[in-house]
């Protein structure tokens, strides 16, 4: 090989790994589509199994996304508006779920919350049986997903001006009017993106599910489930929902382009 | 009247002052660094106080002898920082209502719009708006709210130059109608002369001479009190 011939190649061969990386990421996803002809789309989605785990994956989201909205949001002004060691530990809290495999995510809510886990003996004398219920979904949503809203809160809440919320309180706004009239519609980009974040992996929620509330459908076989489930009896089923869950990845997708969008043209302004 | 006694240690820089406003615009003059937006955030209550009193119309606002400091939002003391901070997401009649919701409200700030006016501004947003006018904007939204006090920091330095020309008046003119203490922090020498009132001149965190314009004019009392007097002869 010559040495200009070697250059050449040194040259293209960015440009071949980036094809390659993305042809990677795009086939699974084609095959996916083109192995679905339209007919079979409506039959796996009509399934009995299909329609119940759309059911209980909108229920348990919707509600793990409330939650993570009613308590995230305050924590989430308290670590934007406080500096110190108690913030610190805070931020590494709501760090950890996001890094940490989601079946050692289950393992631990199961010692925590499960019959003979930490706080076993507190919700059995309370008449509380949480493994393996629907409010067990919940829980697993909530811990996998709420630090992706929270982080995203907190740093939407730390750009905002002081001085906005200085000059409110000179015209006489208590904490609440400058929350809710003055921080929250400044910051809605970033607690926007979050909570879109948020309910995107509480929908793709899979390991941690399955290991604190197993795969009853009906009450625990959210989407996910339902599709590891149908690939043992009826593939059908399974490509539908996986189809389904591409294209609210999409809607999810659009709705971040937007915030982004919107903070950037905010940061201009 | 707003009587002040500050300490206020931050970073390194201490501001140590005495000072007693009278109704009407008081003009705050020093150097860069001299400590004139920290001592107006300090009467805001945004910087905390390590030691001294803050009494407005016999009301103590802040007694650190007495562990007392009233909540910024009841001191009744409005603040126009250099940048304005209008809230960008609220329009024009949202931002001067904003310390007064309601019916009444509306009808308050409707006057001072027309006062300044900014009646037909009412439904733009502050991003849509010439520096004058959100200028304008920022002091409506003070005035309506009935502060006691008000406190300004550089309101004309945002300003181009002729639009600067066009404002000082009109604040000079709202300052002394409004009959409140107000305390208006400048570097131009020409805004000093429009207030017409008392000058303060702070270096280095102290109080260097406080009294009327005409004693500071002619016998200025520091070296930055002369080239300010002086720069304004052949200035712009």
């Amino acid at each position: 090989m010559s040495g200009r011939a070697g250059t050449r190649l040194l040259a293209v061969l960015p440009s071949v790994a980036a094809a390659f990386m993305l042809a990677l990421l795009a086939v699974p996803l084609l095959a996916l589509v083109l192995s679905t002809p339209p007919g079979d789309l409506i039959d796996g989605l009509r399934h009995p199994l299909a329609l119940s785990a759309l059911r209980l994956s909108l229920l348990t989201t919707s509600i793990s996304l409330g939650l993570t909205l009613l308590l995230g949001t305050p924590l989430a002004w308290w670590m934007a508006r406080h500096q110190g060691p108690a913030e610190r530990i805070a931020a590494a809290l709501v760090q950890l779920p996001i890094v940490v495999p989601p079946a050692v995510s289950g393992l631990a809510l199961l010692l925590a919350f499960g019959r003979r886990g930490l706080l076993g003996p507190l919700l059995d004398r309370a008449g509380l049986a949480l493994p393996f219920t629907t409010a067990a979904v919940v829980l697993a949503e909530l811990f996998v997903s709420s630090p992706f809203y929270v982080q995203s809160a907190v740093a939407a809440f730390r750009r905002l001006d002081e001085d906005l919320l200085w000059a409110a309180r000179s015209l006489g706004a208590g904490p609440a009017r400058r929350f809710f009239r003055v921080a929250l519609p400044l910051s809605r980009p970033g607690v926007v993106t979050g909570a879109a974040l948020s309910w995107a992996r509480a929908l793709g929620e899979f390991g941690a599910t399955l290991m604190f509330a197993g795969n009853l459908q009906g009450r625990t076989q959210t989407l996910p489930l339902a599709i590891y489930s149908a690939l043992e009896t009826d593939l059908r089923p399974a490509k539908a929902l996986s189809i389904l869950l591409v294209a609210v990845a999409l809607v999810v997708l659009g709705v971040l382009g937007r915030g982004t969008v919107l903070e950037a043209v905010r940061a201009r302004a | 009247m707003l009587e002040l006694e500050l300490e206020v240690v931050r970073d390194g820089f201490t501001l140590d002052v005495q000072l007693s406003l009278a109704p009407g615009p008081t003009a705050l003059v020093g150097p860069n660094g001299a400590g004139k937006s920290t001592l107006l955030r300090s009467v805001l209550g945004a910087v905390p106080v390590r030691r001294g009193r803050i009494v407005l119309d016999g009301r103590a606002l802040l007694d650190t002898a007495r562990g007392l400091s009233v909540p910024t939002e009841d001191r009744r003391v409005a603040w126009v920082p250099q940048e304005y901070a209008l809230f960008p997401h609220l329009t024009v009649l949202e931002n001067v209502t904003f310390g007064i919701p309601g019916q009444v409200g509306r009808a308050r700030a409707g006057a001072v719009m027309d006062q300044l006016g900014l009646a037909a501004l009412g439904s733009r947003r502050p991003g849509a708006l010439s520096g004058g006018e959100r200028q304008k904007v920022a002091l409506a939204r003070a005035l309506a709210a009935e502060p006691r006090a008000l406190l300004l920091d550089e309101p004309l330095a945002a300003l181009d130059a002729d639009t600067r020309e066009a404002t000082r008046a009109l604040l000079a003119e709202s300052l002394h109608r409004l009959a409140i203490p107000s305390l208006v922090v400048t570097h131009e020498m020409r805004d000093v002369l429009a207030l017409g009132g008392p000058v303060v001149l702070i270096e280095a965190g102290r109080i260097r001479s406080a009294g009327a314009l005409d004693v500071f004019r002619a016998s200025p009392p520091s070296e930055f009190a002369r080239s300010l007097v002086t720069r304004v002869v052949g200035g712009v």
